[in-house]
């Protein structure tokens, strides 16, 4: 059930999938992996949206070149606080109402079970395909969709990955890119894929509009330029 | 006497600054596949070869047919619209 402070506070989402949708928003419980450049985004978009609760997970200590993108750290936050805590505290001062958890630490292959357990919807907005190969095995090991973006320059990718329904994200892309460790980046790119991906959430657990499943968004900010690839 | 197909190539991003061109046509032979087109491609823009494929080239590009996305043995056909696209790791 939603408070009259809730109905009020999400009306003009409530406009567009019920009252049902909310409380569905509400009982979700959403994991956020990497809270850099797309994970800013998501997590601040779904906590304004009332997901009931987000796990955060992120082991690194934001540094001062990570600031043109990485829009939950400040600069009180550098070289200090952990992403995951640094991103919580301000999320929490956004919404009350979210429960919001923080895990400092790297996800692997002993503890992702046990962080990622009785999650609904996982968001990768990691940096490398190693750990991204590990999130898809678990999402089709358990069931659970997830929402992958990529971004680099002015460009980005985007598609949601559905257990049954759709290829995993290792029959998609295969060979993994070569991973760099400073790669150029807009803040505004992680943006525009980041609400993306919030979007494909809050889609997957309302159950409104139609997800990217079996598709790859392409946007190339530079040129205005947007492509969806059919991946079936 | 060898047959010809025209197609169509779009390059995204990084892609199209390292053509010059957001696209142009090809002319190859109609039994050609993805991998014979990149040929071509990195024939006429040696950029490619020299910034982008390096080791492991399916790992370097995306393609797409008519909208769809395939590898490197895909086979192409008259009127085929292929679009490159660089890939993304980065968060």
């Amino acid at each position: 059930m939603l408070s009259e402070k809730e109905l009020e506070r999400y009306d003009r989402q409530i406009r567009i999938f019920g009252i049902e949708g909310q409380e569905k928003l509400k009982k979700a419980k959403v994991a956020v992996v990497g809270i850099g450049g797309l994970g800013s985004p998501v997590a601040y978009y779904l906590t304004a949206a009332g997901i009931g609760e987000i796990l955060l997970i992120d082991e690194q200590i934001p540094e001062l070149s990570n600031l043109n993108r990485q829009i939950l750290h400040w600069e009180e936050d550098l070289d200090k606080t952990p992403k995951s805590l640094s991103a919580k505290r301000k999320l929490e001062k956004l919404n009350s109402d979210v429960k919001i958890e923080a895990f400092v630490g790297k996800l692997t292959r002993e503890n992702i079970e046990d962080v990622l357990k009785d999650v609904d919807v996982i968001v990768d907005c990691l940096d490398n395909f190693e750990t991204r190969y590990l999130l898809d095995e678990f999402a089709h090991k358990k069931g659970v969709p997830l929402v992958h973006a990529a971004v680099e320059g002015l460009h980005g990718q985007a598609t949601t990955i559905i257990p049954e329904k759709t290829k995993s994200l290792r029959e998609i892309f295969p060979i993994p890119p070569k991973k760099k460790e400073k790669f150029p980046i807009l803040g505004a790119t992680a943006g525009v894929m980041g609400t993306i991906q919030a979007a494909e959430v809050i889609k997957l657990i309302t159950g409104c509009g139609e997800p990217l499943a079996n598709k790859l968004l392409v946007i190339d900010l530079a040129h205005n330029a947007f492509e969806i690839i059919e991946l079936k | 006497m060898v047959m010809c197909v025209r197609v169509k190539v779009r390059y995204f991003a990084r892609f199209r600054d390292i053509a010059g061109v957001s696209e142009e046509e090809f002319d190859i032979p109609d039994d050609a596949k993805v991998k014979d087109l990149i040929e071509l491609i990195k024939k006429k823009h040696p950029k490619f070869n020299d910034e982008i494929f390096e080791q492991n080239e399916e790992a370097d590009v995306n393609v797409s047919k008519n909208g769809r996305y395939v590898d490197f043995d895909e086979e192409l056909r008259e009127g085929d619209i292929i679009a490159l696209f660089p890939p993304v790791s980065g968060g």
